[in-house]
């Protein structure tokens, strides 16, 4: 029975009670004769629907033709179909109270789309044609080349960007990895036939993952699929080989120079691992404790002890090759040095003492909450499923992900960030005024000096 | 059409505390959210930032759980947490598994009675806000633009023209003195909201806020400044210098009507077929017919969560091969259009479709990894400003009954220059320079 009276002002926290389990929704897996991979979940929280039709390619397969191209080609390919310019496309998603993006990163090249469950069909009909009738018309590929061109010289003004600029080239070398962004001359070279050609390879049903979640009746919406996407046809594009990134050995120090700048931006890496290796769990635990949630060891000691940056955190990256561990702050310009030291000092001391059980346990509740959590909306729910299926992780990966983190030991972390927290290779990028800062820059190792467009002024 | 109605308890304890729950056993996670009625309108004169500092400080430590407690118990129950301050409300939102319901709450009743800091923690979140300030504001390319840029050039009321995040001279200046006398006079549970919402029963949800919440002490009832503001004569301008991009930008602000009002609904459709994405008149001219624009989009932000004078805001980022006034003169095309031809029932229909469907969003939406934050946040404004969270199941009906000509009049009555403010932000001569 609940306690009704006013209970006394309690000095401690109410212990937990026990853990209600997650109920998994309905979910179907299934895969169309043309190859096309489908995945439903019933969420039924809100009278609409959360879907994302992905293909697994993206900058990373084409950059020798074109640093940018899949995202070029993805932004274009909603411009404009075979039945619809781009103003009807644009009413017709408003018509159905829909909404819809298309984009590509390094591995995969997606559409993503969300609307009313009434009105699911003529949605996914224009999904369809989005992925199988896109026209590229040549004024809105001359039109979104320009603004492309005005969004690249943009980024070029974040400080964030300029840091992960700089840190993916560092890392990755010759591999198609480090590069994050097309520069202003390679956006000038694109041409619509480049485009057209990496539709025509990247766009097919056996490349394609189609997953749903939301308020549906999954064999009604299986029907509805099926109707749709059942006459495409195409082949998976051939994966080629790429070159091996680099390893950088030994600190180094890359500044990026930004005239003027009141703060300094701080990124330092390494390479780690991808999310089908066996250690994924382990490193996502040891992050979380590290700088991946607000009671971290980093974000408890240069945030709430010394107060030198609003935004420390740390990640673990996966692309699908190959992952890097990453840890960042924006600090005041005069505390460059202490708060890399004290980054060192947070990740050596993982790497040094076992984490207290006390801690441990705090943390493997943490991951293991938050994870909960992610399911509660369709689109968590939706991208949780899209990241086990694009990376080919087994299919009872989320049922069985709290049990893996509440297994592990404080060995485990220790072991774990002994192997991939590797402080003594870091890549270290700070992007700020070069004369506040590159005193305080140099003494963590060789520094060499950029400029926002990437000329080397060292 | 399925209308989605939300089943919830609402009740006052008798220290006036207000207590919303909306049960829903989908999945085994509690959204716990305490609102109060205070904002940055409110900061005392003086004292810019203050809203904004105070609620870091309400992480800070209260009688029983000291500093890093906080966070630390949220975090090791599996939960996330956070806060915000906006213009009428600050609030604090804490999202678990719900065998933690209790811990939370229990949490939030500590410092809802007593809030324990010291000048050590004052310091240390004021350095903390310093750096926030620099990494969103002044070492960003268009930070604070326009949300920070337009309220001094548009409003003349204090309480709506000053600048939030604060002045770092007002930052330094506030003292324990200040965070203390903040706390007693605004927050007192009368003046709060306590929302629960997701894995509990109604009952079980109102008995936990009487456990934890009852004993506290109700305080007077808080004085409320006036935001009403003296009336608008004639367009108002102002210019801000970008120190990093390349683009020159401007806003443009036109105060909406009150809210709550048959106006308000027909501008909240207007504001949609203005600025509704790619498929919004503005971003359909300046950016895919006349090219004048790489950006141009907007709105009414946050329509249910303010409580006194807002604006409908148009962000442009143009061509630096296109004067201000010329791209000034294609805005303005766009709102004569609207003024003179007003709109088809074609697009009226899409209109409300989107609307709707947005709203379903808006309530399902979560917000850093936490569930049922739009829920929560519309529940919290109509109980503080209404006394009313069924709103959030009757709302709708207002905006789905506009009528064509309702939207034709109030672009006619509310979008005139007299009703407006903009402000340019040019790149500084040598950014220009350094891009060419």
């Amino acid at each position: 029975m609940m306690a009704t009276r006013t209970a006394q002002w309690l000095t401690e926290a109410p212990a937990l009670s026990s853990e209600r389990p997650v109920t998994w929704p309905k979910r179907t897996k299934t895969r169309l004769a043309n190859g096309l991979e489908v995945i439903l979940a019933e969420s039924h929280a809100i009278p609409k629907f959360h879907g994302q039709l992905s293909f697994r390619s993206g900058n990373a397969a084409v950059v020798d033709r074109g640093p940018g191209l899949a995202e070029m080609t993805a932004t274009v390919a909603r411009t404009g179909t075979k039945l619809r310019v781009s103003r009807q496309i644009e009413e017709d998603l408003r018509r159905i109270g829909a909404d819809l993006s298309s984009s590509s990163g390094a591995d995969t090249t997606g559409i993503g789309f969300a609307g009313l469950s009434e009105l699911a069909e003529p949605l996914l009909g224009l999904v369809n044609e989005l992925a199988r009738e896109a026209a590229f018309p040549e004024p809105e590929f001359e039109r979104e080349r320009r603004q492309k061109l005005e969004e690249v010289k943009l980024d070029r003004t974040q400080p964030s960007f300029l840091a992960s600029e700089r840190l993916r080239k560092v890392l990755f070398g010759t591999h198609p990895y480090a590069i994050v962004a097309p520069t202003e001359s390679q956006v000038v070279a694109y041409k619509r036939s480049d485009l057209t050609q990496v539709y025509q390879e990247f766009y097919t049903p056996e490349n394609a993952l189609l997953v749903m979640v939301g308020d549906f009746d999954t064999a009604v919406m299986m029907k509805s699929v099926e109707k749709t996407f059942s006459a495409w046809a195409g082949k998976r594009p051939a994966i080629k080989t790429t070159p091996e990134p680099a390893q950088p050995k030994g600190r180094r120090v890359y500044l990026v120079h930004v005239p003027g700048a009141v703060q300094t931006q701080i990124l330092a890496g390494c390479h780690a691992i991808t999310r089908k290796h066996p250690d994924w769990v382990k490193i996502g635990l040891t992050n979380s404790l590290y700088g991946g949630a607000f009671n971290s060891r980093l974000v408890m000691n240069i945030r709430e002890d010394k107060g030198y940056t609003y935004s420390p955190r740390s990640g673990v990256h996966a692309l699908r090759q190959y992952g890097y561990f990453s840890v960042s702050a924006a600090v005041r310009n005069e505390v460059v040095a202490a708060s890399l030291t004290e980054m060192f000092y947070e990740l050596d001391k993982l790497r040094s003492l076992p984490v207290p059980e006390p801690e441990l346990a705090d943390a493997r509740n943490y991951l293991s909450g938050v994870f909960s959590m992610s399911l509660a909306t369709q689109d968590g729910l939706l991208s949780q499923l899209a990241t086990v299926a694009l990376n080919d992780l087994p299919d009872d990966y989320l049922e069985t992900y709290r049990e893996k983190v509440r297994a592990l030991a404080a060995a485990d972390l220790l072991a774990t960030a002994r192997k991939y927290f590797d402080s003594a290779n870091m890549q270290i990028v700070v992007v700020g005024d070069r004369a506040q800062i590159e005193d305080q820059a140099k003494l963590f190792g060789d520094l060499e000096v950029y400029d926002a467009q990437g000329q080397n002024l060292t | 059409m399925n209308r989605n109605q939300i089943a919830m308890e609402y009740t006052t304890l008798a220290n006036g505390l207000k207590v919303v729950v909306v049960p829903d056993a989908s999945a085994p996670v509690v959204t716990v959210g305490v609102y109060y009625k205070i904002g940055f309108r409110l900061e005392p004169r003086g004292r810019s930032g203050f809203a904004h500092l105070f609620e870091h400080m309400m992480f800070q430590g209260s009688a029983n759980a000291p500093k890093m407690q906080h966070i630390k118990l949220i975090n090791s129950s599996g939960g996330l947490l956070n806060g915000s301050t906006h213009y009428d409300v600050t609030n604090y939102y804490e999202a678990m598994p719900s065998n933690a319901l209790e811990r939370v709450l229990w949490l939030e009743a500590d410092r809802m009675r007593a809030l324990k800091v010291d000048d050590e923690n004052l310091r240390n979140q004021r350095d903390v806000v310093k750096e926030e300030v620099r990494v969103n504001v002044m070492n960003q390319p268009y930070g604070g633009f326009p949300w920070l840029d337009l309220p001094p050039v548009a409003f003349r009321n204090w309480a709506n023209a000053h600048n939030f995040y604060g002045d770092f001279a007002d930052l330094d200046a506030a003292d324990l003195a200040d965070v203390q006398a903040f706390f007693k006079t605004y927050y007192v549970p009368n003046n709060a909201v306590l929302l629960v919402l997701g894995d509990v029963k109604a009952d079980e949800g109102v008995a936990l806020a009487q456990k934890y919440f009852s004993d506290i002490p109700a305080g007077a009832p808080p004085p409320f400044a006036d935001p009403r503001e003296p009336e608008q004569k004639e367009e108002r301008r102002g210019e801000v210098e970008e120190k990093f991009g390349t683009l020159p930008a401007m806003a443009i602000g036109y105060t909406v009507p009150e809210r709550r009002t048959t106006d308000w609904c027909a501008m909240a459709l207007l504001d949609q077929a203005l600025h509704g994405g790619r498929a919004g008149r503005m971003y359909r001219e300046l950016v895919l017919e006349k090219q004048m624009a790489v950006e141009a989009d907007g709105g009414i932000g946050d329509i249910f969560g303010y409580n006194g004078p807002t604006q409908m805001v148009t962000r442009i980022l143009h061509k630096p091969e296109y004067s201000a006034e010329k791209t000034l003169a294609a805005f303005d095309a766009v709102i004569r259009e609207i003024q003179e031809q007003g709109i088809s029932e074609d697009e009226l229909n899409q209109l409300k479709v989107k609307w709707r469907s947005d709203y379903y969003s808006t309530l399902e939406g979560g917000r850093g990894g936490m569930p049922r934050y739009g829920l929560m946040h519309l529940l919290a404004c109509f109980t503080l400003f209404d006394n009313e969270p069924q709103l959030v199941n009757s709302i709708l009906d207002g905006f789905l009954a506009v009528k064509r000509d309702e939207i034709q009049a109030v672009a006619r009555k509310y979008l005139r220059p007299a009703n407006r403010a903009v402000v340019f932000r040019a790149p500084a001569k040598a950014n220009v320079k350094e891009a060419a």
